[in-house]
């Protein structure tokens, strides 16, 4: 073994993951190279004290959240059970994935204006003195929230709320557009499904399109288009299709979705 | 009496995640949720961040779960999306970076002795030293022994996440602790000085 094998063998000699005539090989240019064994007692000695280093830990708050979340998740899918997608749906999850992975790297974050959020506060602040509906002023107050996992709770509360609610459905479609974390935009844009029955919401839906920037938004908007079978879309979907200033994951995103739609 | 175990394979319970048995979820998070966080904490030395990322890598595994495929390594598709949520957060903060002064101002100095060449080894224990010098390694250093190390990932596994060959893996790994080694000592004799 030479002195520059050692490189690249070195890291599995520390970890224990050779095999026994590896190791033995590298034992052996050790004991006959004075340059390399003291490198390796300097470096070997720090490998074995980085295990040593105490881990940080989390905060107690970061499991009573993921059991939230999990929990509203839970709600989501079992409202979504009610209202059965089609059946290539896994398939398109899988696409989606994909594409997000491609698209994290080329994609441009959607902006957060104040100014609509408190607009939006003070339509919240009307609603409460006008509306009795529990479920829909929880589902409205946690969307207004700092905290990006309030938010989401208050996507997975409009679960429960009824599909003819339009104060809610303003409220998701207004995370969609501008809540400043895409997990909450994703969530959002599951939500909208129960609420998808009339013309009114399918044209908010395809007019969410052009105003979305997140590659990752944009895809999952159309995956929803598509599972609503909506062709009247189709001319939507062209524009983003062509325009070249687009991602090039969603503009394929968009062909595919029109050939779906045909 | 049949005796009733939780010790399923993460693949396995993944596998029933991805099939609809959401709570099984709660098992992985269980298992994972902090060497997650320390994942995070090596790439940002940001605790309230990294927190924040721990949430939205199980939420994206929740989201995406029809997307995981049981023949592959369950961590290698947990960092991948971990990844994934560090990039799209760093972006969305517009790559908010964390000077190195309040990194190692944060962290306080240190116990020091003097140097000599006898005491080398004895300096080594020096944690708190190795520590300091692991935070101004470049960002893609920390991450690969973060990895390697504090997670003990396979190489194979390694190389899913961060896309590239099993032996580019290895030189890098070495390259990082060679990397790590010099700061170290640059620091002790600093401390000297």
């Amino acid at each position: 073994m030479t002195c520059e094998e050692i490189e690249s063998r070195m890291a599995e000699y520390w970890s224990k993951s050779l095999d026994k005539e590896r190791e033995s090989a590298i034992e052996a240019h050790l004991a006959t190279c004075e340059t390399c064994r003291a490198e390796e007692q300097r470096l070997g000695s720090l490998w074995r004290d980085l295990a040593r280093l105490p881990a940080p830990e989390p905060g107690p708050g970061v499991r009573a959240r993921f059991y939230e979340t999990l929990e509203a998740y839970r709600d989501g899918a079992a409202a979504e059970m009610k209202h059965p997608s089609s059946g290539w749906r896994k398939t398109a999850w899988v696409w989606q994935m994909a594409a997000g992975v491609a698209l994290a790297l080329t994609g441009v974050a959607a902006g957060y204006s104040f100014h609509a959020s408190q607009a939006a506060n003070a339509e919240v602040a009307q609603l409460r003195g006008e509306v009795g509906n529990m479920r829909q002023l929880v589902a409205l107050s946690l969307l207004q929230q700092q905290s990006a996992s309030e938010r989401l709770r208050g996507v997975s509360w409009t679960y429960r709320v009824e599909p003819s609610d339009t104060e809610v459905l303003a409220a998701l479609l207004t995370a969609v557009n501008h809540d400043p974390n895409v997990n909450v935009r994703l969530a959002a844009v599951d939500a909208l499904r129960p609420f998808a029955a009339t013309r009114t919401t399918r044209d908010a839906v395809i007019q969410l399109l052009q105003g979305q920037t997140a590659p990752i938004v944009q895809v999952a908007l159309i995956d929803l288009l598509v599972d609503l079978k909506e062709t009247e879309a189709a001319q939507e979907l062209r524009k983003v299709a062509s325009d070249s200033s687009t991602d090039v994951g969603v503009r394929q995103r968009a062909q595919w979705a029109l050939e779906r739609l045909q | 009496m049949k005796a009733v175990t939780v010790s399923t394979t993460d693949n396995a319970l993944m596998a029933q995640v991805s099939a609809g048995e959401l709570p099984k979820l709660a098992v992985l998070f269980e298992r994972h949720h902090r060497a997650l966080f320390r994942y995070f904490v090596s790439l940002n030395r940001d605790r309230e961040l990294s927190e924040d990322l721990v949430q939205d890598v199980f939420f994206r595994m929740l989201r995406y779960r029809a997307s995981y495929d049981p023949a592959k390594a369950f961590t290698a598709w947990m960092y991948g999306i971990a990844r994934r949520a560090s990039l799209d957060r760093a972006r969305d903060r517009r790559a908010e970076v964390i000077g190195i002064e309040a990194i190692t101002e944060r962290r306080g100095e240190p116990a020091s002795t003097a140097p000599g060449p006898e005491e080398r080894a004895a300096k080594m224990q020096n944690l708190g030293l190795l520590e300091r010098a692991l935070s101004l390694l470049p960002a893609d250093k920390r991450e690969i022994l973060a990895l390697s190390r504090f997670q003990e990932m396979k190489y194979e596994d390694i190389a899913a996440v961060l896309e590239c060959e099993v032996g580019a893996v290895k030189v890098r790994v070495y390259r990082a602790v060679r990397a790590l080694e010099q700061i170290y000592f640059a620091l002790e004799k600093e401390k000297a000085s």
